[in-house]
């Protein structure tokens, strides 16, 4: 069995900070794997130690972190990762890494199964999963919150909000996980020490053929809500003041 | 001059982190009420490779260094700022580091393996009732017959007293015990490794007794007897009567840990501090660090942990300098002075924090609601005495600098 697994670097957005106008301080925030993409990685490796499959790892840019994104997965268990080089990684649009992803399982695989976060931590297009399905013409399985193998026949769960989705197919497969998919494991000393003398294999985008396509974003701001700052004083007089914040419950159509 | 982490160190950090956040930090507040640290925890931090850092691969360990022990020592320490577990996890760090430098190799692949796993406890037994700095000074003897020694005194202020009882396999103790002649003062000392419960079962001739401490509650601590209580040569610590040298060479590893720790309690107080006085709004609204009676308190105590810090992290890397990278330019006694800096500091600087924090927390800090006594009082402990008095570190660097023959011990 083979398993590819895509991994993106993401800013960490429980460490970052803003501005005072609001915009977030993106360039100093640290960058970690995304937190589904983890899960990813941590559902290859349990198939890994079940069923002895080989699992790769992939991920698109070219910074020392992702470098060491890289090493992190090879922390946890995954056999060999290579890196898509990509200057403006940032920019690159969904369906171009979609290309990216159809050219590199074209030169390395087949493979049964790609597995990767069912959205990331910073852009959540939530769309990778399907673009990759489309371009390589394999079905897919997404938002899984619980997954199971049996050796010929995938089994997967998706809790939605109107019940939970089971689903079943044979491998191929692209299968997109939620966070409530597993509690990664976290690297030991030991491993760390063992990932730093791995190859981190690297290709350009022209070694794939993929002509990239680039969106900017723009601007991104914190999210505020502007408080109304309405203070009541209850003073002696309760009952008054119940009657005012009811009024102005009634107003704003929060009770009828 | 460099002082960034390398990236290992911090991939590692990072590691630790995660699990603290995970299996530590729910749960220190129990660790602390309830005065136990639970085996499974021990257990996992064994498998997460946070025990028997800088021991070699061959014993079970990580194959790490010294400061890696630090950093699982700080991390820690601010994930249970009690410090309890990181005072299980600096001992089973540093003693079995001294004790792979100087043990037996058939007594290293026995116990090593054990401790690193976390299935077994391994501490540092050198204190007596007469007074823990006067080590030359300790009654227990060891005398020897044919291959195996028996050994009889008393040790106390003991750590791991009841987690050697808990734990699967046991557990058991670098310990020290007079050999020869008392005019020999310290050069009549031996070190054992004193294995008093293993493969579960509790040997004879040791009884231990637990003590109830005010702080860092999570660590058991207490006393024991030994009484003709045997010990095969093959658990000997290097030669005979060269144990102090060893000794003191574990208790510089053991502070630098013991820094680290109480370093990682004082940032967790000092977090708290600044959410507290940030939001803490006080005549008209005004946020309590408006006052600079607060803040400038405030700038202070960092910077006195931030120097602590650096003295901590400095003399962990001229300990790798010196036993991992096995720099010439530096001899072992090359680290008293390093050492004996960031122990007189970083529990100092850490418990000024806690009195500052819990004035500003005011009377709420005064009830148990407000968990900062906690930290305060198990830093606290190392500002009285445990892995060396301060007033010791003051003689150490006092003796170095100014003279030894100026300065009387």
């Amino acid at each position: 069995m083979k398993i590819l697994t895509l991994i993106k670097l993401t800013v960490d957005v429980s460490q970052l900070k803003y501005e005072k106008d609001g915009s977030p301080l993106v360039e100093i925030a640290p960058n970690k794997m995304g937190d589904s993409d983890k899960c990813a990685v941590e559902e290859a490796i349990r198939l890994k130690e079940r069923y002895g499959a080989s699992v790769t790892v992939l991920t698109v840019g070219a910074t020392r972190d992702h470098e060491r994104i890289i090493r992190d997965a090879y922390a946890m268990g995954v056999d060999e990762g290579y890196i898509i080089e990509v200057e403006e990684y940032q920019k690159l649009q969904a369906t171009t890494i979609g290309d990216i992803v159809k050219a590199f399982v074209e030169k390395t695989g087949p493979y049964d199964l790609i597995l990767l976060g069912a959205g990331s931590l910073d852009t959540h297009s939530y769309t990778l999963g399907s673009i990759i399905s489309s371009k390589i013409g394999i079905p897919i399985i997404s938002s899984v919150d619980s997954l199971s193998y049996n050796g010929s026949i995938v089994k997967a769960e998706s809790v939605m909000e109107d019940g939970v989705y089971v689903f079943q197919a044979p491998p191929p497969l692209v299968i997109t996980l939620t966070t409530e998919a597993n509690e990664p494991r976290i690297p030991t000393l030991k491993t760390i020490l063992k990932s730093k003398k791995m190859e981190v294999k690297k290709l350009r985008l022209e070694e794939l053929g993929v002509k990239p396509r680039y969106v900017t974003i723009e601007d991104v701001r914190k999210y505020f809500v502007e408080r109304k700052k309405i203070i009541i004083d209850a003073g002696e007089d309760l009952e008054k003041a119940v009657e005012t914040i009811y009024s102005i419950l009634k107003m704003e159509g929060l009770v009828k | 001059m460099d002082f960034e982490f390398s990236e290992d160190e911090l991939r590692f950090r990072e590691s630790v982190r995660e699990f603290c956040k995970r299996y530590i930090e729910p749960k220190w507040v129990e660790i602390d009420e309830r005065g136990r640290i639970p085996v499974d925890l021990i257990k996992k931090m064994g498998e997460q490779g946070l025990l028997a850092i800088p021991v070699s691969e061959e014993y079970g360990g990580m194959g790490g260094t010294i400061t890696m022990a630090a950093i699982a020592a700080e991390e820690i320490g601010y994930h249970d700022p009690s410090v309890a577990t990181a005072v299980y996890v600096l001992l089973n760090n540093g003693w079995p580091f001294l004790m792979e430098k100087y043990s037996g190799e058939e007594a290293k692949q026995e116990i090593l393996p054990k401790v690193a796993k976390g299935d077994a406890f391994y501490g540092i037994a050198s204190t007596e009732s007469h007074g823990g700095s006067d080590v030359a000074g300790i009654k227990t003897t060891a005398v020897k017959k044919n291959s195996t020694w028996i050994l009889n005194g008393e040790k106390t202020y003991i750590s791991g007293i009841r987690e050697i009882q808990e734990l699967p396999e046991g557990g058991g103790y670098f310990l020290v015990a007079k050999t020869g002649k008392p005019e020999y003062g310290h050069r009549n000392i031996t070190a054992f490794n004193l294995i008093v419960k293993w493969n579960g079962k509790v040997k004879a001739g040791w009884k231990p007794t637990i003590f109830e401490e005010i702080g860092r509650r999570g660590i058991s601590t207490g006393s024991f007897t030994l009484e003709d209580f045997e010990v095969e040569d093959k658990y000997r610590i290097g030669e005979e009567n060269k144990g102090f040298y060893y000794l003191m060479e574990g208790f510089n590893v053991a502070r630098i840990l013991v820094a680290a720790a109480t370093i990682g309690s004082g940032r967790w107080a000092l977090d708290q501090a600044v959410e507290w006085i940030r939001n803490r709004r006080l005549f008209e609204g005004r946020s309590i660090a408006s006052f600079q009676g607060v803040s400038f308190k405030f700038s202070e105590l960092y910077s006195e942990l931030e120097a602590a810090r650096l003295l901590t992290y400095r003399a962990a890397w001229l300990a790798d300098k010196i036993y991992v990278e096995k720099d010439s330019r530096w001899r072992e006694r090359d680290l008293n002075v390093p050492v004996a800096l960031c122990k007189l500091k970083a529990p100092e600087a850490t418990s000024k924090i806690y009195e500052e924090l819990m004035k500003w927390y005011g009377a709420y800090a005064y009830t148990k609601d407000c968990n900062a006594f906690r930290g305060w009082l198990g830093t606290f402990s190392y500002t009285i005495g445990a892995e060396g008095a301060q007033n010791i570190m003051r003689l150490i660097i006092a003796r170095d600098i100014i003279g030894s023959e100026y300065v009387k011990g």
